[in-house]
């Protein structure tokens, strides 16, 4: 298979120290033109889906909280009905590995469609690109512009330009705090101009990235900053779907009028526009074949469809499509490397979410006294002495009850008499265990503390401790 | 040939931008674990507030691991010039 890390070169045949100096020279500014089409569409929707949610998911209000806040400050993370402390922070490391084998699965099925419509990188190079148009005008608008020496004009319009990009940066920035601090409450502070010195720092550094990423760097940081875009070939193979030309279509190239017969001149059907380089926004010429920095956003299908319906000839001289679709060969859908990432997804998410219905929302740690290991108390018993925290992850207020094995005759001694434990609540409780040295087999015994709550006994844990004695 | 050396960017780049990422991957298992208001750095009960600690421990993290990013660098792009000692004074 052709593997699109191996990056053909770019702008015709150089040598190899070619590429590689033009890898490293100043990167010289892409104008990507406006595109019409169904993909423009679907990214659009795409864009605007993913930043609707993006803004507008922090103000949403569920049971009384916050939808969706990983509430740093406090240690808890809101999604939804869903709330997770510290201690589960086992389902946040499966959700990661889920996400990431879902882009492996997508990828290996439908290639880098992540890339073109999904990842943020795209999404906010995207709106700064609408904002960038809308001020500037066309790419031609834009070019003859930053040709021009600086005047009142230009300085108008790049001033407006900055000001709308930073204003909408600020904005991003804003919002990404919130999804960590309490977003209401975050802003009636940002308001009263009574920002803490950390949400202040890290709304201007969130600001900032948002706009040297999608103001400044854009296809660089596919370029030279994504891993994603480094290692998805290896999820490549020749079932996987691509942005391709058909070069046995369209070659050879050449221009020629609408009227010609392209038989007659020799000629393929592209004819040679270059409007498939101008629109890509990573700048490259998708006719030399698939290449690592292609993001398979798909304007160039869409320039070119317009041009070919234009011409007169069938559309899909560049199109989304299988290296064995191209060969002539079928295109397997169900094939083994699919059928593993599914299997793998499917089962992690099974366990994931049995896992998940099984968890016990209550929580409890055992901390040993750490000054003595034992004390003898006036009858004679040995005692140890131990701070007990309890979590209720309910969303209900319980009562429990708390006991102990492990050693006969063992007993607990604590000072509260009742254990009650608010929802979202945490308890330290000192407890002293007590026993007969005679029941003392060794320096050391394991005791089991038991924690069962009063009103459902399906909320109960239990915790391995240690009882010192002086054997 | 100055120009066939990386530039600076691209040095910062490959030096800040994985460190940052493993940064934020180290910060998040660092403080699951560890809640800021139970530690104690050098013996001392902080006023800061856990964001603060947060952000710090994440700064922290980043300069550490940027660390390690320059010595990697370093050391791969000395070994390129002992390798090919023309590339530095072509």
């Amino acid at each position: 298979m052709t593997s699109p890390a191996s990056s053909g070169s770019p702008g015709g045949p150089k040598s190899d120290d070619h590429v590689e100096q033009s890898l490293y020279a100043k990167a010289e500014k892409i104008y990507p033109r406006e595109v019409h089409g169904l993909f423009a569409r679907l990214r659009t929707l795409g864009v605007l889906g993913l930043l609707g949610l993006y803004y507008i998911l922090p103000w949403m209000r569920w049971d009384g909280h916050q939808a969706l806040l990983f509430d740093l400050p406090a240690r808890k993370f809101y999604i939804f009905s869903v709330t997770l402390w510290p201690q589960d922070f086992f389902y946040l490391a499966v959700m990661l590995i889920l996400a990431g084998l879902l882009l492996f699965f997508v990828t290996a099925l439908a290639g880098r469609i992540w890339c073109g419509y999904a990842c943020p990188q795209t999404v906010w190079t995207e709106a700064f690109l609408w904002i960038e148009r809308k001020v500037e005008g066309d790419r031609m608008k834009q070019q003859k512009l930053d040709a021009l020496p600086l005047n009142g004009r230009k300085f108008r319009i790049k001033a407006t330009k900055h000001f709308l990009w930073l204003a909408f940066a600020a904005w991003t920035g804003f919002t990404f705090v919130g999804y960590f601090t309490p977003i209401i409450e975050l802003g009636q502070r940002l308001l009263s101009f009574n920002l803490g010195p950390w949400e202040t720092f890290w709304v201007i550094f969130y600001g900032f990235a948002t706009y040297g990423n999608a103001g400044f760097m854009r296809e660089q940081v596919c370029k030279y900053m994504c891993p994603y875009a480094r290692f998805q070939s290896a999820m490549f193979d020749s079932d996987t779907l691509i942005v391709s030309y058909l070069p046995e279509r369209g070659e050879p190239r050449g221009s020629r009028k609408r009227s010609a017969d392209p038989t007659a001149l020799g000629l393929g059907d592209c004819i040679d526009c270059t409007l498939c380089v101008q629109v890509c926004p990573t700048g490259i010429d998708i006719r030399n074949g698939l290449q690592y920095e292609c993001i398979a956003c798909s304007a160039c299908i869409d320039a070119c469809d317009d041009v070919m319906d234009k011409m007169g000839y069938e559309k899909g001289l560049i199109a989304y499509t299988t290296e064995n679709a191209m060969e002539g060969k079928k295109t397997s859908i169900f094939r083994p490397r699919i059928i593993i990432y599914a299997v793998f997804l499917v089962s992690i998410m099974a366990a994931f979410a049995y896992s998940f219905s099984q968890r016990i929302p209550l929580g409890l740690d055992v901390i040993r006294d750490r000054n003595t290991l034992y004390r003898e108390t006036n009858e004679g018993l040995i005692e140890n002495v131990y701070i007990l925290k309890i979590l209720n992850m309910d969303k209900l207020q319980h009562q429990y009850e708390l006991t102990v094995s492990g050693i006969p005759g063992l007993t607990l001694h604590k000072d509260m008499a009742s254990i009650v434990v608010a929802s979202g609540g945490v308890q330290e409780l000192p407890v002293r265990l007590r026993a007969d040295e005679a029941e003392l087999v060794a320096r050391s015994s394991d005791v089991v503390f038991s924690l069962v709550a009063i009103d459902n006994d399906k909320l109960s844990v239990t915790e391995d401790a240690r009882f010192l004695g002086p054997q | 040939m100055a120009e066939q050396q990386v530039p600076r960017t691209q040095v910062c780049i490959a030096v800040l931008w994985p460190s940052f990422m493993v940064a934020i991957v180290a910060t998040g298992l660092f403080f699951s674990a560890f809640d800021p208001d139970d530690l104690y750095p050098f013996g001392e009960q902080t006023e800061i507030s856990r964001t603060g600690i947060y952000s710090i421990g994440f700064l922290v993290f980043w300069l550490i691991t940027a660390v390690s990013g320059i010595g990697t660098l370093y050391f791969a792009m000395t070994n390129c010039m002992r390798r090919n000692p023309d590339s530095r004074d072509q």
